[in-house]
């Protein structure tokens, strides 16, 4: 390329081709604007899910419980350890007497915190009592057969700064709460879920179960952020129940109790 | 100043609401007694952490009690570890008493001999 004309235009066409690359002239990547509701949160201690009555002193006659009347006989034949009616060494309450886990909500009403792990496909909630945890799914449906357990099968989606988490599957012998409110394996459960203000975490809970409560009813629980970095293990094992009461009832154990702590 | 900020720092209340080992079905929340006592074991355990400890009563004779307190990660919420009593403390404890009148209670607070509170 000899004619000076031409070098010029190669150069001049280079030039613009290297500013154009270098241009605002591509999109950009949009920035995740996924709420954040990571963090460990701590709870109240709370007996009751009923809106009116969190201390459970009106159960089964709360007045915002639609039970079925299924569901009062159950609450009338559950002896808890909490609210108005409670009694300890009566109790028939399945996580006290059998050890058995909370299952959910129930995990989340104890004076106890949960951590909440977000990743791009699932949310983790991890429970310091129990060491217990679930999985809320991202962005996919249920299973088309989903297990019977304890917590439950959730998936979630963001609708704005809200995560709504649509849970079915549970085994029917966890209480909701510690008052007793019962549920039966069809269990549809709504959940919520928002960070009101930077330390606030709140559920808000919809519970449909049409054979345990005549229509849907609502539940909240609020949580604040208490980000100091412990979580402290708490497992509760039936050999530590029954050497509570045999140190405090003076009840002799019907299984051999693990020595030492 | 410093054990004023620490008492502070480590006073453990009762949580009513919490009570699912030991609430009014067993203890007279109603009541509470204050006692002088030495620390004889202090377990760091669930359900819920146990103090026993002995103390005299009005006739001077020792008798022996066991507290129940709130369980571990309650009790980390507020400064406690597993180190926070030894075998050998004194200390004056306030507790509900048993409704049955068992030598058990439940935990309220207590002050160590050296000023700091739990």
């Amino acid at each position: 390329m000899r004619h000076p004309f031409c070098r010029s235009l190669v150069w001049l066409f280079g030039i613009i081709g290297f500013v154009s690359g270098c241009s605002g002239n591509r999109s950009e990547k949009p920035v995740s604007q996924t709420p954040d509701l990571s963090g460990i949160w701590l709870g109240k201690a709370i007996q009751s899910l009923s809106p009116s009555d969190p201390t459970g002193q009106k159960p089964g006659v709360e007045g915002d419980i639609p039970y079925t009347p299924w569901a009062i006989a159950r609450m009338k034949s559950e002896r808890p350890a909490f609210g108005v009616n409670q009694t300890f060494e009566n109790t028939n309450d399945p996580a006290l007497k059998f050890a058995d886990p909370d299952g959910y909500p129930r995990a989340s009403i104890h004076p106890m915190k949960f951590k909440i792990v977000q990743t791009p496909d699932a949310i983790y909630q991890l429970w310091e009592y129990n060491k217990s945890w679930r999985e809320i799914a991202l962005n996919r449906p249920h299973s088309k057969v989903p297990d019977i357990s304890w917590f439950g099968e959730s998936v979630g989606t963001w609708e704005g700064d809200t995560l709504v988490v649509d849970s079915i599957g549970f085994k029917d012998s966890t209480w909701l709460d510690p008052i007793g409110h019962p549920h039966t394996e069809d269990l549809h459960m709504i959940e919520r879920i928002r960070r009101a203000d930077p330390e606030t975490l709140v559920f808000n809970f919809t519970f449909d179960d049409p054979k345990a409560y005549t229509k849907p009813w609502e539940g909240q629980l609020t949580f604040k952020l208490k980000n100091d970095g412990i979580m402290t293990e708490t497992i509760y094992t039936i050999s530590d129940e029954l050497s509570f009461r045999q140190r405090f009832l003076n009840e002799k154990p019907n299984l051999p109790i693990r020595s030492g702590h | 100043m410093k054990a004023k900020v620490l008492a502070l720092g480590l006073l453990l209340t009762a949580i009513p609401l919490f009570a699912h080992h030991g609430g009014s079905s067993l203890y007279d929340m109603s009541k509470e007694i204050t006692v002088q006592a030495t620390v004889t074991e202090f377990l760091w355990t669930n359900p819920h952490v146990e103090i026993s400890l002995d103390a005299k009563d009005d006739k001077g004779k020792v008798r022996h009690w066991l507290l129940e307190a709130s369980s571990p990660p309650v009790l980390v919420n507020r400064g406690w570890n597993r180190k926070s009593l030894e075998p050998g403390d004194i200390i004056k404890v306030t507790f509900n008493p048993s409704q049955r009148g068992a030598s058990v209670g439940r935990f309220v607070k207590l002050v160590k001999a050296d000023g700091t509170g739990l």
